[in-house]
């Protein structure tokens, strides 16, 4: 898995947290996963097509994913419901946009499937024994995670 | 309260409309995430839905004469932006009219609404601030 796909990922989920959510983003140890996991409640897998393939995965706590929310419609959420989820689908979908358009600098062309949002862990391990990235990532409203899980399209 | 002060360009004319339009999404969302029963809140949803339609057009149509008369270099680009956004929301207004008026599917409208007028806000129509400050203000 090449470093571009990560600093193009992780660039623009800074960029889009600063800009829609005013929060910093802060990036921990990168560790090697098995496929898309995750334990948290909210989750986002955007695909990407094009001189890359495969999918990406955004893992949210269910708390940081109401916060999330409260901070740009100003209102508390209760749960996630299809305002919430649908919101948080956007988020990933702008981030997967940005994430593209870096991309392009290193000379991928690729496009976004829309954004799948599913509430409750997910699981869809690698059938062809490819690894997955996982970049942890610290807010001040709290962590979630981005799986990495693409490669050149052959 | 939706609106931010971070969200001003600089430029009365569009910040006031901005504001406008913030408070009314926010009502709009409001009206839609109230634990009030579906079916009785049904109206309020239809008269805010269509006073965003018209506002967001009216919204639209003024940002993009102001952008003519400061000669603002990037307004194609930006007109291109908001005939997207617009088809967008007429998208979402055919579905409703031909009946999928349902809560999950005004609740999937009134999301992308926020996240779309939040990056737009932030992101685009900074730069037009930016371009006015440049010029010294002087339009």
């Amino acid at each position: 898995m090449k470093a571009e796909y990560v600093n193009s990922f992780y660039k623009a989920t800074q960029d889009v947290f600063n800009l829609m959510l005013d929060l910093d983003v802060e990036r921990g140890n990168i560790k090697v996963v098995e496929g898309l996991v995750s334990s948290r409640n909210a989750n986002v897998v955007l695909g990407v097509t094009g001189d890359l393939k495969g999918s990406i995965l955004f893992s949210f706590t269910k708390d940081m994913t109401l916060e999330m929310v409260r901070i740009m419609s100003g209102l508390e959420m209760k749960t996630i419901d299809n305002f919430v989820s649908s919101a948080l689908g956007e988020v990933a979908n702008i981030i997967g946009g940005n994430a593209l358009t870096n991309l392009t600098c290193y000379n991928y062309i690729c496009d976004l499937v829309p954004p799948q949002v599913i509430i409750g862990e997910y699981k869809s391990l690698s059938m062809a024994n490819k690894k997955a990235l996982l970049i942890p990532l610290r807010t001040d409203i709290g962590e979630f995670d981005i799986n990495i899980f693409i490669a050149e399209n052959e | 309260m939706m609106w931010k002060e971070r969200y001003r360009i600089g430029v009365d004319l569009i910040d006031n409309q901005h504001k406008e339009l913030f408070n009314r999404l926010s009502n709009f969302i409001q009206i839609v995430q109230n634990d009030t029963h579906w079916e009785d809140k049904m109206d309020d949803v239809k008269k805010t839905l269509d006073f965003m339609k018209e506002y967001v057009v009216y919204h639209f149509n003024d940002e993009e004469r102001y952008q003519e008369e400061i000669s603002y270099p990037e307004l194609e680009e930006h007109r291109e932006v908001h005939a997207n956004f617009r088809e967008a929301i007429n998208e979402y207004v055919r579905t409703f009219e031909e009946g999928q008026f349902n809560e999950k599917k005004i609740k999937e409208f009134a999301a992308k609404l926020m996240t779309w007028l939040i990056v737009h806000v932030c992101k685009m129509d900074q730069k037009i601030g930016e371009y006015a400050r440049e010029k010294g203000g002087k339009v």
